[in-house]
Parts: structure tokens; C-alpha cells; sequence
């Protein structure tokens, strides 16, 4: 029986659980005036909880144990000798006799998986039926037991919402629980690269090329300050050259300057610039700018300019936070108190004036925590760069030639066929906790900023 | 400074008329002006930017959405498929027509037609086409049938005046028999991947980003509503709450790749505990950990947005339930909850749409499979519309360009959809207290 | 104060915000058939104090109640009682009609669906319009019940507040200030309303209006900084404050 099949009649079963114990709930009464604790729904509602909950439960831990079961009864048939040992290979077959088990119209092309077909539809079905019984049974029998836990005083309401109220916590704790994850899970990776390759290499080496990695001293290949470089060149310094004047002076414009109708449709309009994929991004960048500032260079006098420069990256990035820092110069701009404003025009300053000299100092803090949200998320943007970077760690002061950055080099890294645990997929760990650590300094930083200059004037 | 303060008679009263004066208020004007134009231009360089992108990508686009046909006349009657005609009507029929030799023959007989080089001139999958027509209607096989099958791209780019001379030849050669038509490509939203740029779909990409986008709404949403509501309603103050609320705030700007690696170590990683080997949790590659996932990375945005609504539910609403005997539970789901909905609403399908535009953790966790067939489950490799567009693009092959833009627009046109839904909600929906 | 057991009563009851005491160790009777009214200054502690006897100060962060407060001589605070069917029986008018975004029959059935008070729809119909009824509303709205509770006038609204209370059938009804918000016309509504629902409920209402108080009450308890300072005959502290502070206060020398 599959998994939906089982859940459905699981539910089935909390539907009867909760309409059976309602109708005994309503039978109940009390002496006198005094009423039920719980209405006849809400004791429903408890014996539909404890019915299902268990069982699906049940299943869910089952469902995760089958396919290893499976694959063990598998490998006892006789057949199962004819195996290839190579894991992939076996994974395969194995993997199609499963798929024709599982739908009888298909068939199998290799003779070792047609073999193995019985034997895994058999397998599949004995662990199915099991899982079934299993969990009807206990659907059941807790079901049962909270019924006869219902009486006129139960407090079945209580019951409920401290179980709703369970639920809420724990949906609350998942964000920890990611928060931890992420953390953990790159430190734990990041400490087995730093077994093989020493930290001060990774964080203080200049030498970047993991293609070839020496397997006797890993670390003099594997120097990451190329990437710092390219990631800092490119997120903090092209692509806010970009963002910072378009976005504040679009924000300035539109919140000063632009007539009401002009602003109502000109702000969306730019807001889509944020809503476009990365991806789209990514490939405008490597089809049009990219070619575009090659012919620049070309142009320039660098004949052999590179088609994956810094700047195309850079350029586009920067469009693509455009409005992000735009709407947060936005609010900041709306948060100076509208007195200052009138003071000093009230004085004969020209509006131009007052935005550049009272405004703008006024907004400052504010602007600046925007420019490190945006910084901060300009140097983990993945798609414009591993799209319209090139993969060559230099170290280079000139936009026109290639840079590369630690996002693009974490998907270069882990999208080859390397093996889990080389020190070639273990960097790429080394460096998502790099870009995890700094971005959330940047964020903490700005937010502390926004927090300070949001007190200021409230 | 304790210095008196000069007298007002010791300065002579500003002449606002005199020239210098005059001068320099034009030049402060003037100094406004600019400022003012360089506003408009940002403003407008930032519109202009937008429109040439979009442009760009409808002008490449449109033509993955046209496929040009060459009518392929075909002698059944005299190739003489060694098929029975039995097994036409059975789910046999594909592979007895492949087992006999149908695409060699309809390479032949485009040979025979079109000359020197005229397999070439046909899509590799035209043998296809032929397949299914033949299916269709068995009775093909006794005869000779003209069928209109895909063109190839070194045709179709030579239609297009801009192939090699052989081929422009050939082109001419079919234009003036008349045997090439265009039309509406609907195998580009019916099929998936494939090697030849004709041939290539985005139906297996989308349903790849449609089961995923599932796993991703039927688990953040629920846990992204729930959290909101624990801490918006009931949390005590304490450290924990603020611990939730950090985390909460920093995981909404961790970027995206991150939540790659953690997919990749955490759902798809293999431990050793005490000489068991555990996981990977989830099958790689396929919509359900992409979803998870992705749930993960955009569930503080679902939280963020569904707080900012229950906050605006006004307290009196609150007091109004618990003064008449409601439950705090009963006050949240049937009183805040409701009228906070539109708000979640909204900042769910924003969400959502990060969600389906995403590229970058999926490529990590193995959603680049090449998928020639739509994933059937949620276990099944499946790649995605974003990835798709991203393997496409690092296609050498000149027809793929077409095909990427197009699947950028079928890309753009859920994107705005999703978003115009968003708006629509939060005007027609939102109260105002 | 009186032969009879008092249906709520209240023993040195203090209410602290956080580290603030808003009310201090009052002591209080609350009779059957009668109105007793809350006056005082502004910030004197009478909504806080009249809050802590249906339990709606536990919703305020930070706030904490001592002392004993006891509906039919059962310990309200006590850990055994179910605060969701206190509500139900000392219902509450706040302060500012505050009708539910739904219609005005929502409005009035709300309180009877989640409590389990009518059988059927039928049931919930009748109760429903004997609320109506009650609050004096019935005739205004009969015709219009799907209609948005949000959509009637302020005092409409408000009479719509005390239906709603009064369909879960309380024994004490609490109303703070429920006619600040209101015009004259509408107050006059509300206070005649009082009037009517006397002797079936044990009312209580909040007032910064002496005259309101006046009017309307059969008791009053002048509260000044959170202590009670006089609590007696309405008439008799009207025309004869025993404390001087009360004098003062209803002389208008100060408010």
C-alpha cells in the first residue's frame, strides 16, 4: 500500500475517531445549569489528534526505513551474487528493478535487474503491508484509548490547545534548528578541510587553482585571497559604483521630485528589477554585456580582453541591486522628520540644497545600513557570476580583465565529479562559512545601524 | 565666543537685485536643475535597463516558440517496416517501430528528397514525428504519406538567411518547392530536455519547478504561518524569543547558496554513527529535497510577512473574544488569523516567487540532471525551470540561444503572474484600521 | 455592607505593571441586582481594578494580580478555574465599540458557538434576537443582519458590543466606560439600556462621568491614585461624601 494510500485511510480513521467521540460528548450531562468544560467537537477534535497523530508518525519513520529494507531483502536473493560491485552500477540496477516493481508496464532492459524484479516487488509489498497493519493498528488503538479517557468533565479543550500550542513552538524552534544547521553543518565540513589543508594557507594563500590540487601539500593550491579579492572587486566595489548613485538618485527623484501618478508607477517598475531571476540576470550578462565590454576592450587596445571580464558581472549585479538600495534610501530619506526639511527650505535653500545638505546627512546612517545590506547581498549573488565570471582566481585592480568569486567557485566546486570528502569539495565549505560569517557581520552591523539612527528620531 | 555681537548698522543690508547676486541665485538654479535631471536619468537609465533586457529577451525568445517544418514524403509502402501491424495498437509499438530501423529510413528517404546532404536538413527527433503519425493511423505503412517534420537547426538558421552556403543552398532549394511551413512550436511546452535544440521542451523543467514549488508551499507555509503566530501571540519575552527572532531576522539575508550547502550536507550527506552509516535523508537530485530546501530559505520571509499582518490586527479585535470566553487559541484562528490572511497571503506567493526564480542551492543538491522524461513523483530526479534556463544557456549549439530566452519568458510570464496575484490580494483584501 | 452574599467580591486586591502598582489592597462587594459604579480621575486604577474581575489583565504583559477576587465565593485566581468560562459568565463592553469584522449576526453568535449554547441553528437564531432584543437593537438591524457589524453607527455599535455580551447569558457584566466614545443621544441610549438590563445581571461600569455614575448607579466607588477611598449609596455620596477627597473630586475641584 503506498505511503498516500495509507495517510488517506489513517485520516479516515481520525474522521471516525472524531465523529463517534463528538456524539458521545453530546450525549453527556451535567447536573443542573452547569455546563460542559468542552464542547462535543473539541473531545472530537482529541481522539482525531490522538488517532492520527501516532500513526502518521509511524509512517513517516517508516516510509524513511523501507527503501533500506528493501534493498536488504534484495540482496539476499540469489541473484543478487550477479551484482556488479561497483556502487554505482549496483545503484542502478537496483534502482531499475525498483522503477519496474513498481510500474508493471515497464521493462527492464538489463537480464541482472529483470531477475530482481520478483524479489523487490515482493520485498516492497511484505514491508508494505507491514507499514499498513502497523499503523492502522496503532491509528486504532490510541485512537481508542483517548476515547475512553472522554468523559462529561474531560477537559478536552485544554488538551487540544496545549496541543496546538506545542505545535506552534516547535514550528517556531525550525528556524533555530536551520540557523543551527547552517552553522554547524559548514563548521563541521570547514574543520575536516582545515585537518588536511592549514587555515593560514586558506585564508592567506594568493595561489587559487583546485584543478590541480597537490595531494601532498593541498594548501599551496587552495589560497583563497584571490577570491576574497574578486568577490570584494566585484559585489562591493563595480557593482555598488552601479547601485549606489542610481539607486539614491532614484530615490531621491522619485520621493522630492516625481509627480504622485509618475511615482506610483515608476517604483513597481524598478521593484522588477529585484524580482527578475538571478538566473535571467546571469545569462543577459554573459549574452549582451559580457560580448559588449569585450568589443570595449578590444576597442581600448587590449586585443586579447576577456569575454568573462569583472565589469559585465559587476555591471549587471549592480542594476540588480538597484533597487534594493533605492528602497531602503527611500525610507530613510521618509524617516528624517518633515521639520528639517521645511527649516530649511524655509530659509531659501533650493530643494536640490536641502535634499544634499539636510536630507541626506540626516538619512546618512540609515543609508549606509542599506549600502551593507546590499553589499552583503552583492557578494552572495551566485548566478550573475558563475554565469558571466570567468573561473581564473586573479588578483587585478583592472574591471576589463577576469576575477572570480567565492560563490561561483563553491558551485564550480561541488558541480564536478569529485569524490564527498576531497579537500577539493571540503573547501567549498570552508568557503560558504567565509561568506556565511561575513554576511552576517554585515547584517548585524546594519541592523545595529538602522536600530541607532530608527531611536534617533523617535 | 564672548565677543558682542556685531551691530546691525556695521553691515550693509544684502541687494538681492545686484548682478553677483542675480549670478549666483542662476547658478544655484541651475545647480537644481542638474541635480533634478540626474534624479530622472537614474530613474529613467534604471526603466530603460529593465525594458532592454525584457526586449532582448522577447526578441530572442519569440522564435523558440515557432518551429519550422519540412513535408517529408515517406514510401512506406516501399520500405516495407518489417513490423507487425498487430502491435501498432499496444504499447509495443514504440520500440517494434525503433527496432525497425523507422529513423534510418526517414533519414533515407530525406536523403532521396532532398538531395545531397538532406538528413541533414531534418531534426534528429524527426523520426519522431513519423513514429507518432504512424501510430495514429497504421494504414501509413501501405503507403507512400507526406508528413511535415521539424526542421534542423542548420536549416532553420539557413532559412533565416544566416547558415553556411551548402545549407543556404538546400534552403533555397526547399523554399521554392514549397515544402517548408512555419508554425507554433507546442512541443516546446509538451517535451523536455534533449541534445537537439529543436527538440527541446520545458515541460519536464516545469513540472519538476511545479512539484517542488509543492513541497516548498506545503512546508514552509504551515511553519512559516505557525512560527508567526507563536511569535507574534504567545511568546513570553525571553531569551529564547529573542534567539528565534535573531535567527529569523538573519536567515531572511542569508544568501541563497548557503542553503545549497546545507541541503548538500545535511539532507544528502552520509554520517557514521557508531559504525552505521545513516542518510543521505533524501534522494538526491530530486523535488523533494530542492522543495525542502527552498522551504527552508524562504520560510523567514513567510514569517516576516505573516508577523507584519498579525500585528495590524487592532488589539480590540483581541479583547473583544477573550471578553466574551474565547480561548487564546480560539482568538488567533478565528479571529486574527482571518483577517491577517491576505497579509500572509501576500507575502507567501513573494516567497513563493523567490522561491521559483531560485537557481543557485539547487545546483548544488544535483537538481542539474539532464531530465529527458518529466519526473513522475516527488523522489524522481527533477531539474527545474531556473536550472534549465542555466544548462541551456552553456549549450554550444547556436539553437539552444532561442530556446533559453523563450524558457526566460515562460520563466518571466509565472513570475509576474505571481506577483500581479500578490497585488491584487493585498489591494482588494487589505483592511485599514 | 449589605445581608445578602455578594455575587463578586474582591479582598486586598493589588494590581502591579511590572514593577508599578496601579491598584492598591481594595476590598469590594459586588451585589446581584445592582449597578455599582467606578469613578475617579483618569488613571486612578478603576479599568485596571475593573480588569482584574473577569481576568483580562492576564492578556497584558507584565501585569499581576494579588489578593483574593471570588465569583459566588469561588476563588477566580485559583489555578482550577477555567478563565474561558469565567469570561463566559463576568462578560465585558469596552471602552470602544469593538464589533468583529463580520456580520452583525457573527457578531452576536459568536460567543454562543463557542461556548456550545444552542442545540441548533434555530436555537442560535432565538438567541441571537432575545440579545437583540435586550441591547435594544433588535428593530434597527432585523432586516439587516448580514450586514458588516463595522458598518453601524458608533452607538449602534456599541449596543451591538453589549448584545454580543449579553448572548453568552453572564451573571456580571463589566463595562468600562462604554459611553466615552459615544455622542449624547447614543449615551442616552446606553445609560437607559443600564437601566433596563438591571436586576437580571450584576453590573459594573467604569465611568469618568459623575453624572453618568449618577444616573445610572445604585452603588459608586471613588477611587483616587489606586486606593479605593469611599465605596457606598450613590445617593448618599452624592449629596454626602463621608471623605473629603471625595468631596473635592465631585465638587470638580479636581479630574
Amino acid at each position: 500500500m503506498s505511503a498516500l494510500a495509507l495517510i488517506f485511510v489513517v485520516a479516515g480513521l481520525g474522521l471516525i475517531g472524531w465523529l463517534t467521540a463528538r456524539a458521545r460528548a453530546a450525549s453527556f450531562e451535567l447536573g443542573g445549569a452547569k455546563r460542559l468544560h468542552s464542547l462535543p467537537g473539541q473531545h472530537g477534535w482529541y481522539v482525531a489528534i490522538w488517532t492520527v497523530l501516532p500513526a502518521l508518525l509511524f509512517i513517516a519513520v517508516w516510509s524513511g526505513m523501507t527503501p533500506r529494507l528493501v534493498q536488504d531483502a534484495v540482496l539476499q536473493h540469489p541473484a543478487a551474487a550477479q551484482l556488479p560491485a561497483f556502487d554505482f552500477e549496483r545503484d542502478a540496477l537496483l534502482a531499475e528493478a525498483k522503477r519496474v516493481a513498481r510500474d508493471r508496464s515497464a521493462t527492464a532492459f538489463d537480464p541482472v535487474a529483470e531477475q530482481l524484479v520478483a524479489p523487490t516487488r515482493a520485498a516492497i509489498s511484505y514491508y508494505g503491508w507491514i507499514g499498513a497493519g502497523v499503523s492502522v493498528l496503532l491509528a486504532f488503538a490510541c485512537g481508542a484509548l483517548a476515547f475512553t479517557r472522554i468523559k462529561a468533565r474531560f477537559k478536552a479543550r485544554t488538551r487540544v490547545e496545549r496541543g496546538v500550542m506545542s505545535l506552534l513552538l516547535l514550528a517556531s524552534l525550525i528556524a533555530i534548528l536551520t540557523t543551527l544547521g547552517i552553522f554547524l553543518s559548514l563548521l563541521w565540513e570547514s574543520l575536516r578541510f582545515f585537518g588536511q589543508v592549514p587555515i593560514t594557507d586558506f585564508l592567506l594563500g594568493t595561489h587559487w587553482s583546485p584543478q590541480v590540487i597537490d595531494a601532498n601539500d593541498p594548501g599551496k593550491s587552495l589560497g583563497a585571497v584571490p577570491l576574497f579579492w574578486g568577490t570584494f572587486f566585484i559585489g562591493a566595489v563595480i557593482a555598488m559604483i552601479v547601485a549606489i548613485p542610481f539607486g539614491l538618485m532614484s530615490a531621491i527623484y522619485l520621493t522630492q521630485y516625481a509627480a504622485p501618478g509618475v511615482r506610483r508607477w515608476m517604483k513597481p517598475i524598478l521593484e522588477i528589477l529585484a524580482g527578475v531571476p538571478t538566473v535571467v540576470y546571469g545569462y543577459f550578462a554573459a549574452l549582451t554585456v559580457a560580448p559588449a565590454v569585450r568589443d570595449l576592450a578590444v576597442m581600448l587596445g587590449m586585443p586579447f580582453a576577456s569575454s568573462e571580464s569583472a565589469l559585465a558581472a559587476g555591471l549587471v549585479m549592480g542594476v540588480m541591486i538597484i533597487p534594493f538600495v533605492s528602497s531602503i534610501a527611500d525610507d530613510s530619506i521618509a524617516a528624517v522628520p518633515t521639520a528639517m526639511r521645511d527649516g530649511s527650505l524655509a530659509m531659501g535653500a533650493t530643494r536640490s540644497e536641502t535634499i544634499r545638505k539636510v536630507l541626506i546627512p540626516a538619512a546618512l546612517p540609515g543609508v549606509v545600513a542599506g549600502i551593507l545590506l546590499a553589499v552583503s547581498r552583492a557578494i552572495g549573488e551566485t548566478m550573475i557570476v558563475v554565469m558571466a565570471a570567468s573561473g581564473a582566481a586573479n588578483i587585478t585592480l583592472n574591471p576589463l580583465e577576469s576575477a572570480t568569486t567565492v560563490t561561483k567557485q563553491i558551485v564550480d566546486l561541488l558541480t564536478g565529479d569529485a569524490e564527498f570528502d576531497s579537500p577539493k569539495t571540503l573547501a567549498a565549505f570552508a568557503l560558504g562559512l567565509t561568506l556565511f560569517v561575513i554576511t552576517l557581520i554585515l547584517n548585524i552591523v546594519a541592523l545595529r545601524v538602522v536600530k541607532k539612527y530608527r531611536e534617533a528620531y523617535e | 565666543m564672548n565677543s558682542p555681537l556685531p551691530a546691525q548698522a556695521d553691515r550693509t543690508p544684502t541687494d538681492w537685485n545686484a548682478p553677483a547676486m542675480q549670478k549666483r541665485i542662476a547658478r544655484r538654479y541651475a545647480a537644481e536643475r542638474r541635480f533634478k535631471l540626474f534624479g530622472l536619468a537614474a530613474v529613467v537609465l534604471s526603466a530603460a535597463f529593465l525594458a532592454f533586457l525584457l526586449a532582448t529577451m522577447v526578441s530572442q525568445g519569440w522564435r523558440g516558440f515557432v518551429r519550422t517544418d519540412v513535408a517529408l514524403t515517406i514510401d512506406f509502402k516501399a520500405a516495407a517496416l518489417p513490423v507487425d501491424r498487430a502491435v501498432l495498437r499496444t504499447p509495443g509499438a514504440d520500440l517494434a517501430l525503433a527496432g525497425a530501423e523507422l529513423e534510418n529510413t526517414v533519414k533515407g528517404a530525406a536523403a532521396t528528397q532532398f538531395g545531397v546532404g538532406g538528413e541533414d536538413a531534418i531534426s534528429e527527433y524527426a523520426w519522431l514525428k513519423v513514429r507518432e503519425a504512424i501510430k495514429q493511423d497504421p494504414t501509413n505503412l501501405d503507403r507512400a504519406v507526406r508528413i511535415p517534420v521539424p526542421a534542423s537547426t542548420r536549416l532553420d538558421q539557413a532559412l533565416r538567411g544566416d547558415g553556411t552556403a551548402e545549407a543556404q543552398a538546400l534552403a533555397e532549394r526547399l523554399k521554392a518547392a514549397g515544402l517548408v511551413s512555419t508554425g507554433f512550436n507546442a512541443d516546446f511546452l509538451r517535451m523536455s530536455d534533449s541534445t537537439d535544440p529543436v527538440a527541446v521542451g520545458i515541460w519536464g523543467a516545469l513540472k519538476g519547478s511545479l512539484l517542488t514549488m509543492a513541497i516548498t508551499f506545503l512546508i514552509a507555509f504551515p511553519v512559516g504561518v505557525l512560527s508567526a503566530i507563536y511569535l507574534e501571540e504567545y511568546a513570553p519575552r525571553n531569551r529564547w524569543t529573542d534567539l528565534i527572532e535573531v535567527s529569523i531576522n538573519n536567515l531572511a539575508a542569508v544568501p541563497s547558496i548557503i542553503f545549497g550547502l546545507l541541503g548538500l550536507a545535511v539532507f544528502l550527506g552520509t554520517w557514521e554513527v557508531m559504525g552505521v552509516r545513516f542518510g543521505p535523508i533524501l534522494p538526491r537530485s530530486a523535488a523533494l529535497v530542492g522543495g525542502v530546501t527552498l522551504a527552508l530559505m524562504i520560510m523567514p520571509v513567510i514569517v516576516i510577512a505573516s508577523r507584519n499582518a498579525i500585528k495590524a490586527v487592532p488589539p480590540s479585535i483581541r479583547d473583544a473574544a477573550l471578553g466574551i470566553g474565547a480561548s487564546p487559541v480560539q482568538v488567533v484562528f478565528h479571529h486574527v488569523l482571518p483577517l491577517a490572511m491576505p497579509g500572509i497571503l501576500t507575502g507567501t506567493i513573494i516567497g513563493m516567487a523567490r522561491a521559483l526564480g531560485e537557481t543557485a542551492p539547487l545546483l548544488l543538491i544535483g537538481m542539474r540532471a539532464f531530465i529527458v522524461q518529466p519526473p513522475g513523483g516527488f523522489t524522481d530526479p527533477a531539474t527545474v525551470l531556473p536550472v534549465q534556463i542555466f544548462l541551456w544557456s552553456d549549450e554550444v549549439s547556436r539553437g539552444f540561444v532561442e530556446k533559453t530566452s523563450a524558457a526566460i519568458l515562460v520563466l518571466l510570464a509565472f513570475l509576474l503572474a505571481m506577483n500581479s496575484l500578490a497585488i491584487y490580494l493585498r489591494n482588494r483584501f487589505e483592511t485599514r484600521w | 455592607m449589605t445581608e445578602q452574599t455578594p455575587k463578586m467580591s474582591a479582598r486586598d486586591v493589588s494590581v502591579f505593571y511590572g514593577d508599578k502598582q496601579a491598584v492598591k489592597n481594595v476590598s469590594i462587594d459586588i451585589d446581584m441586582d445592582k449597578v455599582t459604579a467606578f469613578i475617579g480621575p483618569s488613571g486612578c486604577g478603576k479599568s485596571t481594578f475593573l480588569r482584574s474581575f473577569n481576568r483580562m489583565n492576564d492578556t497584558v504583559a507584565g501585569a499581576r494580580v494579588e489578593g483574593l477576587v471570588t465569583l459566588d465565593g469561588e476563588d477566580i485566581y485559583a489555578p482550577s478555574m477555567d478563565v474561558v468560562q469565567l469570561r463566559a459568565r463576568v462578560g465585558m463592553v469596552f471602552q470602544k465599540p469593538n464589533p468583529f469584522p463580520k456580520s452583525i449576526f457573527e457578531n452576536v453568535a459568536y460567543g454562543p458557538r463557542i461556548h456550545g449554547l444552542a442545540a441548533s441553528r434555530s436555537e442560535l437564531e432565538g438567541i441571537v434576537e432575545s440579545a437583540l432584543r435586550r441591547a435594544g437593537l433588535w428593530d434597527e438591524v432585523k432586516d439587516r443582519l448580514s450586514d458588516s457589524g463595522t458598518a453601524l453607527s458608533g452607538g449602534q455599535q456599541q449596543r451591538l458590543c453589549i448584545a454580543r455580551a449579553i448572548a453568552v447569558d453572564p451573571e456580571v457584566i463589566l463595562m468600562d466606560e462604554p459611553a466615552s466614545a459615544l455622542d449624547p443621544i447614543a449615551t442616552a441610549k446606553i445609560e437607559e439600556l443600564i437601566g433596563e438590563l438591571r436586576g437580571r445581571y450584576a453590573i459594573v461600569i467604569v465611568t469618568h462621568n459623575m453624572q453618568q455614575a449618577a444616573r445610572v448607579s445604585q452603588r459608586t466607588a471613588f477611587f483616587h491614585l489606586g486606593t479605593l477611598v469611599e465605596y457606598g449609596e450613590t445617593d448618599a455620596m452624592f449629596t454626602a461624601p463621608r471623605m473629603e477627597r471625595t468631596k473635592d473630586y465631585i465638587t470638580g475641584r479636581y479630574g
